[in-house]
């Protein structure tokens, strides 16, 4: 059974068609694709395909046989993946429409039980702005909090730390990193002075965990910034992809109001990474403490979402919801990071569905889970997950799910403050302080006090200056996010 | 298309908040607002009771519009927007009130989730009952769905059976 092609994909029909229908969509492929008309490379094997697809679907009891298989098969293939994926859609049911409706898919995916509990191997570089801005606490906060990971390595481990300003420098390498003395005596060294050269700092960084690298681990990269690179953002991106292949994540901290939060963004989500905004120094030690932590807890790294959806279907917009709330890309593959062992990723995806005609189911799009188990044994494959929804005539009165509701609530929060820094920064003033104090009361309403009251101050600054303050944008911006935390939103 | 109820946004079909401000699109399940008897919410209850001419000092500074919670005195003021939707906040459910009355026993005075708005333009300040369960009431007079209805300082507005006084310093 395994390796061979799934019947009614090949007739393009659904598994619950009729027996009319699988006459009709044989009759329809065997005459496209019939060898006295048809001589392309390839289309012959399909035409054999499709036949033998025929013989078995057209009798009912071999079909039934069959479908046992098949369904076999694949609980099979299912079961030895190592993960879990769950999804749940806005509406029971598509509407038979000429005209565009919008649809959401909530994903869960969640390691498969029965695995092994390991603590993967971590290959840490933490590479750290010191230009002149950082000096005093918050290049004091740095160097305590990067001692503080240091001295929890475990013998499996490899960390290093890499200091940058126009140039850059490794302050600590993997083999001092676990000398205690040797490594307080580097890190006195870092000393701020100098520019915001990011991409100097990101291959430097780059090739210390590329020289470490750890095949069954996890590889990551921290950067800690509290400026702007000027000129190299695009050298920058292209490292991170890069990165991605190698399966190498990388994640941000900006402290702050000067760094550039959009440039961040890309760079760390392209990579399955996020980036965080800290409006104190203080929290530095914490926030390190918990990416080295969760580090230790991944189950599967470079988790991709991959497949294709239908051509009426377009994706307008996903975001991940847990861990580290983060837009990301609408293309697929969707490079969704680590996951965790006792965790999930949750993602959002907001669907544009075309005209659909009458029919009454329509395969949305055929999705794998894919991603490197790390310590597992290797025959793993990936999750496929057909999504597919029926469709009605009539609209439903049934309300959509709570959880889908609540999120898209909050997202619709984070797009509301996107919105208004968008305008802002298009002259249009006082529609994004309108937008603001819209934000505002949504805000209140859900007992987010502080948040608000940055919203509204945002909002009177807009008409008197006309712009928002670099603050505030990302006060608003990481503030919104925030509110998806498991904390405040109820999810797992 | 469907229509935003508030700002009259045009989204696709399936949207469940509107992208230009916020609200939500659909009514979700929970709790359904309680069904009030019917003697309640009938004019001659002796809640039209005017106030004097003092204009609402116990108004925020800067708010020229204001609702008093009949029941309990307490003054609500409207701040910073043109439209102010009135309702009852589910801590489950993502329907969000511009002016939420939960704290005034409002689903006991069978106030719906979204009951009505209150819109100030240049023609004056108006209500608008949202389609609510057990109507819109001014002065005793029930509104249709939907329908603008001018109403000026003192006004009693009942959602329900819950009444609210309207200050207004607006001048049209």
């Amino acid at each position: 059974m395994a390796g061979e092609q799934d019947y009614y994909k090949l007739l393009g029909v659904p598994r619950d068609a009729t027996q009319e229908q699988i006459r009709r969509a044989y009759r329809e492929a065997a005459l496209r694709l019939h060898p006295d008309r048809n001589v392309r490379p390839g289309e012959t094997e399909l035409f054999v395909g499709v036949n033998r697809a025929y013989e078995v679907l057209n009798d009912p009891a071999r079909r039934g046989e069959y479908d046992k298989e098949l369904r076999a098969a694949e609980a099979e293939t299912a079961e030895k993946s190592g993960f879990r994926c769950s999804v749940l859609h806005s509406r029971k049911a598509l509407l038979q429409l000429d005209e565009p409706q919008v649809h959401y898919l909530l994903f869960d995916v969640t390691p498969a039980p029965g695995f092994k509990v390991i603590r993967p191997p971590v290959n840490l570089c933490i590479v750290v702005d010191r230009s002149t801005s950082m000096r005093g606490q918050r290049l004091d906060q740095v160097r305590s909090a990067a001692q503080a990971v240091l001295d929890q390595l475990d013998a499996s481990d490899h960390a290093a730390i890499i200091a940058f300003s126009d140039r850059a420098e490794v302050v600590v390498a993997p083999d001092q990193a676990k000398d205690r003395s040797v490594s307080r005596a580097r890190l006195s060294l870092l000393q701020a002075g100098g520019g915001t050269a990011i991409a100097q700092g990101l291959e430097t960084g780059l090739t210390q965990l590329r020289q470490s690298f750890q095949r069954d681990g996890v590889n990551h990269l921290l950067l800690l910034t509290d400026g702007r690179t000027y000129g190299d953002e695009a050298a920058c991106l292209e490292m991170a992809d890069r990165s991605v292949t190698d399966g190498i994540t990388i994640s941000g901290i900006g402290i702050g109001s000067d760094w550039n939060d959009r440039f961040l963004d890309d760079l760390t989500s392209r990579t399955g990474g996020a980036a965080i905004f800290l409006d104190t120094p203080r929290a530095v030690t914490a926030l390190l403490q918990k990416t080295f932590d969760d580090l230790g807890r991944v189950f599967a790294n470079r988790v991709r979402l991959e497949g294709a959806f239908a051509p009426q279907v377009d994706v307008r917009s996903a975001f991940r919801l847990h861990p580290d709330p983060t837009p990301l890309s609408d293309a697929l593959p969707l490079v969704l990071g680590h996951l965790g062992r006792d965790d999930s990723i949750r993602l959002l995806l907001e669907l544009v569905i075309h005209a659909i005609g009458p029919i009454h189911e329509l395969p949305l799009a055929s999705l794998k889970v894919a991603g490197d188990l790390l310590g597992q044994a290797p025959d793993n494959p990936p999750l496929a997950i057909e999504i597919r929804c029926p469709v009605t005539g009539e609209p439903e009165h049934e309300p959509p799910p709570p959880e889908i509701l609540a999120t898209l609530n909050l997202v619709s929060l984070y797009r509301m403050q996107e919105k208004a820094r968008h305008e802002a920064e298009l002259g249009q003033a006082s529609l994004a302080a309108r937008r603001l104090e819209n934000l505002a009361t949504h805000l209140l309403a859900s007992g987010e006090r502080e948040l608000a009251k940055a919203a509204l101050g945002e909002a009177e600054r807009l008409v008197h200056t006309r712009h928002l303050s670099t603050e505030g944008e990302k006060r608003l911006k990481y503030g919104t996010r925030a509110l998806l935390l498991p904390s405040k939103s109820g999810a797992p | 298309m469907i229509e935003c109820p508030t700002c009259k946004h045009q989204e696709f079909v399936g949207t469940l908040y509107c992208g230009e401000c916020g609200t939500r699109l659909v009514h979700g399940a929970s709790v359904p607002t309680m069904e009030v008897s019917r003697g309640h919410v009938e004019p001659g209850e002796g809640t039209v009771t005017k106030p004097g001419a003092q204009e609402g000092p116990e108004l925020e500074s800067g708010a020229i519009l204001g609702l008093r919670v009949v029941s309990t005195g307490t003054v609500l003021s409207l701040i910073g927007r043109e439209n102010y939707t009135l309702g009852r906040l589910v801590p489950t459910q993502a329907v969000i009130p511009d002016v939420d009355l939960s704290p005034f026993r409002a689903h006991e005075h069978g106030v719906s989730r979204m009951h009505a708005e209150i819109r100030l333009d240049y023609n004056g300040v108006h209500v608008i009952d949202l389609e609510s369960a057990n109507g819109t009431h001014i002065n005793g007079q029930r509104l249709e769905p939907q329908v603008l209805t001018p109403v000026r300082h003192g006004d009693i507005i009942q959602l329900g059976s819950l009444s609210l006084q309207l200050i207004s310093r607006y001048r049209v």
